[in-house]
């Protein structure tokens, strides 16, 4: 059982640096000097090797242990970032993808291994060898974590023994056989040990010693040197690496005090500290300045450590917690219940007497705006930045870019605007296939750019931002635009349009959005048979949100994609039909009228409409679709709910309007109905259940019919 | 109707002497059924029940189950018998099929029984027009018959996603 856990936490962790490995290794393929993320992705490749030993992944640890070596070159400077270096490590990825996710252990694998090692040989075989034992057989048992660089740090508290004269040892001798080793950063002496002169006894060792120093070797060799004296002295070895690469990675620091930094530094030890801790509650200054005033330290090093404090705290507040994804969702129903449960209140509020109402109408107001901000909260735990799902769009843009032979840089903005989870899941193919059609269909062949006075390489823009309550996602290419021409063309032969037909430039940019619809004239591997911009658009709705295409032949395509900020709450308008209730959701209602008898018409092939401000809308006879029976059967008696589906306006009529409320909510098992005018289900606060119409769906159902 | 030679499953005589399964008994029409009672998570009485647009025929609409939304099944109109009106001994089944709830209009609730293994025939003949995939077996409850179903069959695959 455990080692199934092990394996999972080991493969999501693989998931994570695969993921960041391919986006950063893209990123060094254009800024191939860039020493943070090359440190970055030796880091990442150290881990994925530890981590795969650790998770008895042997062939995976050994296959990745020469690509650490490889990646050591380039980090040295001995090997440059070239495309071919890149090449080799993001088809290492690969296999290790495979060998990691795919169910069968694929046959070639062996061979693809075989393959890949004799390439990483190659630049390992002509570049100078001469990498040291030691150093490559700690690597390979992950004695050390810190990595970045090869020198380690280590704090030694040497403690000898009253009597060590008397074995012929000297701390003297040690200390000098240390310095050997490396260099000695700080050493600090403790003399507090050492009597009044009376009582001293010169053949006794009073004198304890705090060393830092920093070294290319391990702790092993380290500890050689106390060989002697291990056993009966008290010998602390420590690595304290990651406290001087601070400002790296380092998650496991706590909150540190200013005091325990400058004795991790070795500036000050820990009975001065005690000293001075007490002096300082006695007078109560401040630690820095009581230090500096002693002369223990520079007003600088305290101004060091003081920043390092800041550091470590920035840290702690950024600090995050794994949570499976179930626990929020349950928060999220449970708080969908208390909503829904207030809302019953406001009725009883309705029914009592009115002063007791007043007072509880009071409350509950407050209440309200109470669980409003508790579900912005966990609306905001559930938010994730889309970043990382760009991010791996940068590995795929190259690789289809080379293929295609063209030249194709990704861009991106916004990587930090959050969405909710579950959108983030579901809108990482959809983004690949516009990307796809963008590098596809849209940015042309370098010789072609540059005849029409473009730049070479052709760029795609990926940005998110927030605007009005929604989040938009944007895909620009800089390429040719749609040629509406051939759009037209095509969607005629295809039977979409007559010929003759008098087409808008919006509508034909639609109708790419259309089951079917392809104009490559030879299909790509890349971007398939048309089946592409239409599963697009019906992924995006699903997740309530729209697709907008705006191009100009020449210049560019846009592909805007808007999106609910979260999927489980939204605001609705409470409507009533006969008996029923039904929700439609806010963000589509335009407003609710009431039409005259006049305004009214039933026109041929269009079925009825109605005049609003002069123009002619449709009317959908919502009871009808539904087959429920209403009140009113004639339009000028009911209201009309006028809304708005793909900057259309459609009136639907109802008998009468019940307020506006949040709904949570519930999704309806999909063998329940096959209607696409229901989108979900909602509780009331009588206990009963409503449906919520889908305006989109609604309006697509209709005009099947 | 069915062959009387008993049939049972193995298991039951030489384990533990006597296995008893325990059921709950309900009407529909003239009819007594048995659901396991490990499927039954809970009793309802009736409730307002919305109707769902375009909703698969046998299927009357949704509830809400303590804030769940979960479909419900006319059980006279799936086994084609003529409506009757809800009363006072109509009652809501929950079951929990494939991990989800779904609700069984029925037109009353009997008991819960137990039936030992020994008189509980799996294996039955049926007439041809009969579908006996979905049912366990008939149980035998002194002189009364019941007939089992098998929840996960009867309203799972198939029989939801058949119009």
């Amino acid at each position: 059982m455990g080692e199934g856990g092990l394996t999972e936490v080991f493969l999501n962790e693989c998931t994570e640096i695969i993921g960041n490995l391919e986006s950063d290794l893209v990123t060094l393929e254009e800024k191939n000097d860039d020493q943070d993320i090359i440190n970055r992705i030796f880091r990442y490749f150290h881990t994925l090797k530890g981590s795969s030993g650790i998770a008895g992944f042997t062939v995976i640890y050994e296959f990745t242990h020469n690509l650490e070596s490889l990646f050591d070159k380039v980090r040295s400077g001995e090997i440059l970032v070239n495309r071919d270096i890149i090449d080799i490590l993001l088809d290492s990825i690969d296999y290790i993808k495979d060998e990691l996710f795919s169910d069968s252990g694929s046959p070639e694998s062996d061979t693809i291994r075989k393959d890949l090692t004799d390439r990483i040989n190659v630049f390992l075989g002509t570049t100078d060898k001469k990498e040291e034992e030691p150093e490559d057989f700690l690597k390979a048992v992950g004695a050390y974590k810190s990595v970045g660089s090869n020198e380690r740090y280590f704090k030694i508290a040497a403690v000898f023994k009253e009597d060590i004269f008397n074995n012929g040892i000297d701390p003297l001798m040690v200390i000098e056989d240390l310095s050997g080793l490396g260099k000695i950063i700080s050493l600090t002496v403790d003399k507090k040990r050492i009597p009044d002169f009376e009582k001293l006894d010169p053949e006794k060792c009073y004198m304890s010693w705090d060393i830092v120093m920093k070294t290319r070797f391990d702790e092993m060799k380290l500890r050689d040197v106390f060989l002697f004296v291990y056993d009966d002295n008290e010998i602390d070895i420590e690595n304290v690496t990651e406290k001087y690469n601070v400002s790296k990675e380092t998650p496991y620091i706590a909150e540190k005090k200013l005091g325990e930094i400058l004795v991790e530094k070795g500036i000050i030890n820990n009975n001065e500290l005690e000293d001075l801790v007490r002096m300082q509650n006695d007078k109560n200054f401040r630690l820095g300045d009581i230090i500096v005033q002693k002369g223990l330290a520079s007003p600088k090093q305290v101004d060091e450590a003081l920043s390092e404090q800041d550091k470590i705290k920035k840290k702690i507040e950024i600090s995050t917690v794994r949570v499976d994804s179930t626990k929020l969702d349950n928060l999220m129903n449970l708080l969908g219940e208390i909503v829904i449960g207030q809302a019953s209140l406001h009725r009883v509020a309705d029914d009592i007497e009115e002063e007791k109402a007043f007072r509880l109408k009071n409350s509950l107001y407050s209440l309200d705006r109470v669980t409003r901000e508790f579900q912005e909260q966990i609306m905001s735990i559930r938010m994730v930045p889309i970043g990382p799902t760009f991010e791996q769009f940068k590995r795929f843009v190259r690789d289809a870019a080379h293929n295609m032979g063209k030249e194709i840089k990704l861009h991106i903005e916004g990587a930090d605007t959050e969405l909710d989870k579950t959108v983030i899941e579901k809108i990482g193919d959809p983004l690949k296939h516009m990307i796809r059609n963008a590098i596809d269909h849209g940015i042309e062949r370098s010789d072609e750019r540059r005849k029409s006075g473009k730049p070479a390489h052709g760029t795609i823009n990926l940005k998110a931002y927030h605007q009005e309550g929604n989040v938009y996602i944007d895909v620009i290419d800089d390429g040719k635009g749609f040629d509406l021409e051939k759009v037209k063309r095509k969607a005629v032969s295809l039977g979409m349009i007559q010929p003759e037909e008098e087409i808008t430039r919006e509508k034909l940019v639609t109708i790419v959005f259309s089951p079917g619809f392809s104009t490559a004239e030879q299909a790509s591997d890349l971007s398939g048979r048309g089946v592409g911009m239409d599963v697009v658009k019906t992924n995006i709705e699903e997740l309530r949100g729209s697709v907008e295409v705006k191009t100009k032949e020449g210049e560019g395509t846009l592909i805007r994609i808007k999106l609910p900020l979260t999927l489980a709450i939204i605001e609705g308008m409470l409507v009533r039909i006969g008996r029923s209730v039904l929700i439609i959701p806010l963000l589509s209602v335009i407003e609710t009228i009431q039409v005259s008898r006049e305004n009214y018409k039933t026109v041929e092939g269009k079925g009825e409409v109605i005049l609003v401000r002069g123009d002619y809308i449709s009317l959908i006879r919502l009871n009808e679709l539904f087959g429920i029976e209403a009140n009113f059967t004639n339009p000028w008696e009911a209201l009309i709910v006028i809304v708005e589906s793909d900057g259309e306006r459609i009136g639907i009529m109802i008998d009468d309007l019940i307020g506006q409320q949040q709904i949570v909510i519930k999704s309806l098992d999909n063998f329940i109905t096959t209607s696409r005018s229901i989108s979900g289900a909602s509780i009331l606060g009588d206990g009963r259940v409503a449906l919520i119409i889908d305006i989109h769906g609604m309006v697509e159902e209709i005009k099947n019919r | 109707m069915y062959d009387n030679k008993r049939n049972i499953k193995d298991t039951a005589d030489d384990t533990k002497g006597e296995e008893v399964n325990q059921y709950v008994t309900f009407l529909v029409g003239d009819e007594t059924y048995g659901v396991s009672v490990m499927k039954v998570q809970s009793l309802n009485e009736m409730i307002e029940i919305t109707h769902v647009p375009k909703a698969r025929a046998f299927i009357k609409g949704v509830i809400n189950l303590r804030g769940s939304v979960i479909p419900v099944i006319d059980m006279r109109r799936k086994f084609s018998l003529p409506p009757k009106e809800y009363d006072s001994f109509t009652v809501i089944l929950i079951v929990e099929v494939n991990e989800r709830l779904v609700g069984m209009i029925v037109d009353a609730v009997s008991d819960v029984v137990n039936i030992p293994l020994s008189d509980i025939q799996s294996q039955i003949n049926y007439s041809a027009r009969v579908d006996t995939s979905s049912i366990e077996g008939i149980g035998r409850i002194g002189e009364s018959l019941v007939v089992l179903l098998d929840v996960e069959t009867f309203l799972a695959g198939d029989s939801l996603t058949e119009g």
